[in-house]
């Protein structure tokens, strides 16, 4: 292939020659200027596609194109779980941000050793002073737990159609990626309200930590900020619920969802 | 590219399959999406503009793309949109319905605050991590070696550690090991009792987690754990494997016409 220029694509030459009004000359010049960067052309056209279809008849599911039984539908629930749990992040980022507004990430305020902390404070502020708060951290705490039985039903559906074959195998290990935060989003969040409960997971995770060789020490360090729980245990806990994991599993989440969709679904049956 | 001889790309106006006198003889079916020469003969204006430059930049692309080594590859695969994301979130949203639904029938409970100074008698996680803290009470498996006067090597919650890499380790291994292009469990019997003894393994860690609540001694249920998901594998494998005459047949005769196995 050449790098010369070619003469039939020079854009604005055509458009010179073009009889053209000012608004006309104006809107093709950006048009031109902003494709020559973005070459948004295609996602245009994609969209002029998906509004033309629309009204349309759809295309053809797997079902009726490889003549698979019409009870298959059965098994629908088994194949939206990836999405259910992209829902209950979803719904669980939103009802989170309104409980952000309201909860303390500090231990203060805790005149002898099993006094409420002003976290824990907050959270019960949250439920019985804020209106709807009662209802709110219930429906995050169960979007949490949607999400995690979600996204373990999706690991067992896409293990037992064999989902997880050859192409798709970086998009297997990307889930498991994604597990394992999951995981790690729900224990954070676990911790936050700094109930006995909270203190004392957190506990085993600092003795985990510990356990392992060589770098035990300094994981204990990072993720829960020294060997003994305290004030820097939960504000890293909440640094990490809340502005570390949210973006490192929405990104990952997103990577997930556009492999799916470059690579298509695996045929479902 | 206006001139009226040049062939268009719709596939209306191909010669060789015109019969005498009559309409062409490949009808293109309703529901085919406007072709770009469709949708530029009926707007005007800006959007004609726009369409006129889109059909040069296209142009450019397909003639990049003719000289290019590119060569696409095949991904078996159903396209995600429509019909899949549709139903995707259709059913996703009457999930949702009912994740409001029941976080207003059944809020979480709230406990006392934290005590560094007195131990819970049960310290438990939330549910879905009971599997990863069974894990970290498999002390009893631990070997004390004879060398070192009855001493365990490893420390107790190490083990646990290295349970834990071998658990998603094992996991993130399964695509490389298992190829080919079965789908359904009666295909690969193995792979589904492998499937099989995993879930019922993390069911068992998780009662190992909470054995506080069985009745029983803690070596049977250390036993159990690893026994019960063995025998689970091995029952499914059998299963499996007797099904597998009767179901490949239909199997065969409804799918693999369509797309022979390789």
């Amino acid at each position: 292939m050449s790098l010369k220029k070619n003469d039939e694509m020079d854009h604005n030459a055509w458009l010179k020659t073009q009889d053209l009004t000012v608004i006309e000359t104006a809107f093709l010049t950006t048009l031109i200027w902003v494709d020559k960067r973005l070459r948004i052309v295609d996602y245009l056209e994609l969209l002029e596609t998906m509004y033309y279809r629309a009204n349309l008849q759809m295309p053809k599911s797997h079902t009726e194109q490889y003549d698979l039984d019409n009870k298959f539908w059965y098994w629908y629930p088994l194949y939206s779980l990836g999405s259910l749990s992209v829902l209950a992040y979803l719904v669980a980022a939103v009802s989170g941000a309104m409980l952000g507004f309201y909860y303390s990430p500090s231990t203060a305020g805790a005149a002898a050793q099993g006094d409420p902390t002003a976290a824990y404070d907050s959270v019960v502020l949250i439920l019985q002073d804020v209106q709807f708060g009662y209802m709110l951290r219930s429906i995050h705490s169960w979007a949490a737990q949607f999400m995690v039985a979600a996204v373990f039903l999706h690991m067992l559906r896409v293990y037992f159609t064999g989902a997880y074959k050859e192409p798709r195998e970086v998009n297997w290990i990307l889930g498991v990626v994604l597990i394992g935060l999951t995981l790690f989003f729900g224990f954070s969040g676990y911790v936050l309200p700094w109930k006995q409960l909270s203190f004392w997971a957190a506990q085993i995770g600092v003795e985990m930590a510990l356990a392992t060789p060589i770098v035990g020490e300094w994981a204990a360090q990072l993720l829960f900020g020294g060997f003994t729980l305290g004030q820097a245990t939960l504000v890293r806990m909440y640094i990490l619920h809340v502005f570390v994991l949210p973006f490192v599993v929405t990104s990952l989440i997103a990577l997930h969802i556009g492999i799916v969709w470059v690579q298509g679904i695996a045929e479902p049956h | 590219m206006t001139d009226d001889n040049d062939p268009m790309t719709d596939g209306g106006t191909d010669e060789e399959a015109r019969t005498d006198g009559g309409p062409p003889a490949t009808v293109p079916p309703d529901d085919e999406t406007p072709t770009w020469s469709e949708r530029k003969e009926h707007s005007q204006g800006l959007a004609q503009l726009t369409y006129q430059y889109f059909e040069r930049s296209r142009r450019e692309d397909e003639d990049l793309r003719a000289e290019s080594t590119y060569v696409e590859r095949d991904v078996l695969g159903f396209p995600a949109w429509p019909h899949e994301t549709i139903r995707n979130l259709a059913i996703a949203s009457f999930f949702v319905g009912m994740l409001i639904f029941i976080s207003a029938l059944m809020p979480p409970h709230f406990g006392h605050p934290a005590n560094p100074g007195s131990t819970p008698a049960i310290i438990l996680p939330d549910w879905y991590l009971y599997w990863s803290f069974g894990l970290l009470k498999l002390n009893p498996l631990n070997p004390s070696l004879a060398v070192l006067d009855g001493n365990i090597l490893l420390g107790n919650e190490f083990l646990g550690i290295i349970a834990h890499g071998i658990v998603f380790g094992a996991i993130a291994l399964v695509p490389f090991l298992n190829k080919g292009s079965a789908r359904r469990p009666v295909e690969e019997p193995f792979w589904a009792a492998v499937g099989m003894t995993g879930v019922v393994l993390s069911l068992t860690l998780a009662a190992l987690a909470i054995q506080n609540f069985f009745p029983f001694e803690l070596d049977l249920l250390v036993t159990l754990t690893f026994l019960l998901p063995v025998l689970c594998g091995i029952i499914t494998y059998a299963v499996l494997k007797t099904m597998r005459e009767g179901y490949m047949y239909d199997l065969n005769r409804r799918y693999y016409m369509l797309r022979p196995p390789k």
